[in-house]
């Protein structure tokens, strides 16, 4: 195909797209009106079932199966990483010079790494009542490991890392979503249907039946993934020389 | 649109445009400097959000950010130190002015809550905001002797 | 007249997605792109998807940095190895 035909066909494509868009925003309820048929639904369904934030109720109960896609294409991704950025035959693992780092760095990565780590839990843990839920408190415990990075060296990082263990982590996550999931089949209802266990008190802590449960285990899931894709970009970036070897 | 909005909305207007046109433009060191500025002052605008809205759960978006902006500033600094290495970049000035906001912020909210468990949090996250943003700039400035990269 | 603020998030980030292109460096772009994450997250905030600004800010303030930056570093030294080698 040569560039003239290319060009033609990125113009159709795209004024074919633009002119599609504009349809449907000429078609939208107006901004900020007060007519919202799907968040009224979904708010009156989250109320029913004693879950604070509409979202997580849509995320892990409502719309729980979407969640199931989503998670296995952060499983893949991950998975695809580790494939591709794996140790090839011509590399060579060079470990890097110990490195050194200002004292007050190191001494503002120990005391942030904790209360990061809390944070990032105490996000996963009050999905239900308050913004937040698994996929940010995990990406924020995963960031909390990595000032150890920061602080110090890579040496220091991988001594609180051991990599398999997180590997099996985000596995063992990813099958305890499933595992829960089959858990409503057998108890008489439908995959991944919320009617396991009792609805609680509203906006406490263990309210919302298996949304607190669900939510743990994509926060598990997340954490995990993201600790092994950035082991697999440190490796690369850090360690990993080409040629095989002196 | 209470004054709550209105503070916030000069806070983000007046911080978001100086730090992306800081980013934006001119040599390396300045557009670290200003991507620490940019988190340094969204924090607050965040905080008088949270008040505006009368919604307390929005304070841990602020929460999020006072932790993870400083960290974001050190992987720049970690990764960048070939380039920021021949001539560190100083803006004390703008540091203090971002620092300056965060604090009278933080105070203003801090009066207006009350003593609580609310105040707590807002207090943790003005430690974490001012602490983290004047420890980065000063990483960034290369105000720490005898540093090595590895 | 609550707009307002509506109407500077969304001008900070159009301005920033348009600098982030402009730009050709990558290092320079992934600065530009952690602003963009701090923008974006106001933006939320202020059309009031309080969850969806925290993963915005959650991924865009560091996470994404840390990518960016470790790919660069990666391929500047390989770059510099080729170098080695072959001279």
């Amino acid at each position: 195909m040569n560039p003239r035909t290319r060009l033609w066909l990125v113009v159709l494509g795209g004024g074919g797209l633009a002119a599609l868009l504009v349809a449907a925003c000429l078609r939208l309820p107006v901004f900020g009106g007060p007519w919202h048929p799907y968040g009224d639904r979904a708010v009156r369904a989250a109320l029913a079932r004693h879950t604070a934030n509409t979202v997580a109720s849509v995320n892990f109960d409502q719309r729980a199966f979407d969640t199931m896609g989503e998670m296995t294409i952060l499983f893949g991704a991950v998975l695809g990483c580790v494939v591709l950025l794996r140790q090839a035959r011509d590399e060579h693992r060079d470990p890097p010079a110990p490195c050194e780092v200002a004292a007050p760095v190191r001494r503002y990565a120990l005391i942030v790494l904790p209360v990061a780590l809390v944070t990032g839990l105490y996000v996963i843990a009050h999905g239900q009542l308050s913004p937040g839920g698994g996929f940010q408190g995990g990406v924020v415990a995963a960031t909390a490991l990595h000032l150890m990075y920061l602080g110090a060296d890579y040496a220091a990082l991988e001594r609180i890392r051991p990599i398999e263990a997180y590997e099996i982590g985000d596995a063992l996550s990813a099958s305890a979503y499933l595992v829960l999931g089959f858990a409503g089949v057998l108890a008489g209802s439908a995959f991944l249907a919320n009617t396991l266990l009792p609805y609680g008190t509203f906006n406490m802590l263990s309210s919302g039946g298996t949304v607190p449960l669900l939510n743990a285990a994509i926060g598990m899931e997340v954490a995990c993934a993201v600790v092994v894709l950035l082991a697999r970009f440190l490796d690369q970036a850090v360690e990993i020389e080409e040629g095989s070897g002196e | 649109m209470n004054g709550w909005i209105l503070a916030a909305t000069v806070v983000l207007a007046v911080g978001l445009g100086t730090t992306l046109w800081g980013v934006a433009t001119g040599p390396l060191g300045r557009r670290v400097v200003a991507q620490n500025l940019s988190t340094a002052l969204v924090c607050p605008g965040l905080l008088l959000l949270s008040q505006g809205y009368s919604r307390t759960a929005y304070v841990d978006l602020a929460l999020l950010l006072a932790l993870l902006g400083p960290v974001g500033t050190l992987v720049f600094v970690r990764l960048l130190a070939d380039e920021l290495g021949d001539n560190p970049p100083q803006a004390w000035g703008p540091t203090w002015v971002a620092a300056g906001v965060g604090t009278v912020v933080v105070a203003v909210l801090c009066a207006v809550t009350g003593p609580g468990r609310a105040m707590v949090k807002l207090l943790v996250i003005g430690a974490l905001l001012v602490g983290g943003n004047l420890l980065a700039s000063r990483a960034l400035s290369g105000g720490f002797p005898g540093v090595s990269r590895d | 007249m609550t707009d307002a603020v509506v109407v500077v998030a969304l001008l900070a980030v159009a301005g920033c997605a348009t600098a982030a292109v402009a730009n050709r460096d990558p290092a320079r772009q992934a600065l530009i792109l952690a602003v963009l994450g701090t923008s974006l997250a106001v933006l939320f905030t202020v059309l009031q998807a309080p969850d969806v600004g925290l993963s915005q800010l959650a991924v865009g303030s560091a996470l994404t940095p840390l990518l960016i930056m470790l790919s660069v570093r990666k391929v500047r030294r390989r770059s510099a190895h080729g170098k080695d080698s072959r001279q």
